[in-house]
């Protein structure tokens, strides 16, 4: 996996400033968007903190850096499209669905039915760091986007969670 | 001739008068049938020619422009017609009405961007990589051809100089005498300052206040407050900023 390519509009010093421009606006947001959504896939990030510096949020390259209200509306706008999610309240802290929630589960229904565990029992551990995970896209995997896309394979009854009697231990039983 | 007195010198005179008339139309068409001649073969030599030089006009966009001289001085257009000869031997009109296509397509797909006003250079090095495949080069005065066979079609496509540099527009803003002074001035950097604009152009600050904010409401301008020094710049991206190829990928891959 090489490095992620940055498109030449992270290198066009208007496009850190929100644009007042209805139509220009549109175009920003719809820019920034998708380079938030690539970037974050490609790097396997789940959380952007409005507080924290976030290395795609800035082009030293250019001297230039967003403002604290131009994240908040890409973020939002991506938050509007069911592509993430406010984390608090505040709106500081913005959970990324590159992959949706429900693509999330057929990608964990796939990796069970790979793994031959359709039976089997795991721990929300094994998921994000065991050996089955290893390569594919569930390793390090956020833990609130796995149990989120754990819910929805139970709505469904492929799968049963069960708590144990630390985080450790939360584990799923798969019915694939 | 001295003139005779009486009906027969009358009549004399009148038969003199046919004779010369007609001795004039026979010379005429003399003439006329002979400039005909000369056309027809120069028409033949000129589709000799073509056929000949077939690959050398689809390929070189050099040849092809010189090609098109030729025919304009002997009053052929081969972009005139799809039907006949010559669309049939190299295909040429369909070449242009594909190219004009292409080129309707990447205005739009761009105009998000750049407001619908392009570089002609840069137009064509979209166009270029668009039609990679095809592996025939497009030189700026294909771009005009088959622009301006836009034209017929009431589009509103234009091509007009700023500076150095030609602009296309694929939109019906009519942009006057300050807005291109501005457009001239951002060629050095890719933006301007409003005091910039009013210092180099002695203009009142209403006056560069005005022509900058029709330029940003067009979609032609975008503000940049995020350098250092704290002043606005306006860029424009339809200068310079070879942005609408990364920007827009994904047209050109909608192409052939």
């Amino acid at each position: 996996m090489g490095d992620l390519k940055l498109p030449d509009f992270f290198n066009y010093p208007p496009y850190f400033t929100l644009q007042p421009v209805r139509d220009t606006r549109e175009k920003q947001v719809q820019l920034w968007k998708e380079l938030i959504l690539n970037y974050c896939k490609h790097h396997k990030i789940f959380i952007v903190s409005l507080e924290e510096e976030f290395p795609l949020f800035s082009n030293p390259a250019i001297d230039r850096k967003l403002s604290y209200e131009a994240k908040k509306v890409f973020l939002s706008a991506l938050v509007s499209e069911g592509r993430a999610e406010w984390l608090d309240k505040g709106q500081k802290n913005c959970l990324i669905l590159w992959r949706r929630i429900q693509d999330w589960a057929e990608y964990i229904l796939k990796f069970v039915r790979e793994n031959g565990l359709e039976d089997g029992v795991m721990t929300l551990e094994e998921i994000r760091s065991g050996v089955e995970s290893r390569g594919t896209e569930l390793a390090g995997i956020d833990r609130i986007v796995l149990i989120r896309a754990l819910k929805l394979l139970e709505q469904r009854g492929k799968a049963v969670m069960f708590k144990g009697t630390s985080t450790d231990d939360e584990g799923v039983k798969f019915s694939a | 001739m001295r003139r005779r007195p009486g009906i027969s010198g009358l009549q004399n005179a009148a038969a003199a008068l046919d004779k010369y008339r007609e001795l004039g139309e026979n010379v005429a068409t003399i003439r006329k049938d002979l400039m005909k001649e000369q056309l027809a073969t120069f028409r033949e030599q000129l589709e000799e020619f073509a056929r000949k030089h077939k690959n050398d006009i689809k390929k070189n966009p050099a040849f092809r422009s010189q090609f098109h001289e030729m025919c304009a001085k002997v009053g052929v257009d081969p972009l005139a017609s799809n039907k006949g000869f010559w669309a049939e031997l190299l295909g040429i009109g369909d070449f242009y009405y594909e190219l004009g296509v292409q080129i309707v397509d990447i205005c739009l797909a761009t105009r998000s961007h750049n407001g619908g006003l392009i570089e002609l250079e840069e137009l064509r090095s979209l166009l270029s990589k668009r039609r990679r495949s095809s592996r025939e080069a497009i030189s700026e005065d294909d771009c005009l051809r088959a622009i301006s066979k836009l034209k017929a079609l009431g589009s509103g496509f234009e091509v007009f100089s700023v500076g150095k540099k030609k602009l296309v527009r694929s939109v019906p803003t009519e942009l006057n005498k300050d807005h291109n002074e501005i457009l001239e001035m951002a060629q050095v950097q890719g933006y301007v300052m409003a005091k910039e604009v009013e210092r180099r152009l002695s203009w009142s600050s209403g006056r560069a206040a005005d022509a900058l904010e029709t330029l940003l409401k067009e979609g032609l301008a975008m503000i940049d407050d995020g350098h250092p020094d704290g002043k606005r710049r306006y860029w424009f991206p339809c200068i310079g900023s070879s942005l609408s190829g990364a920007v827009d990928a994904d047209v050109l891959s909608l192409g052939n």
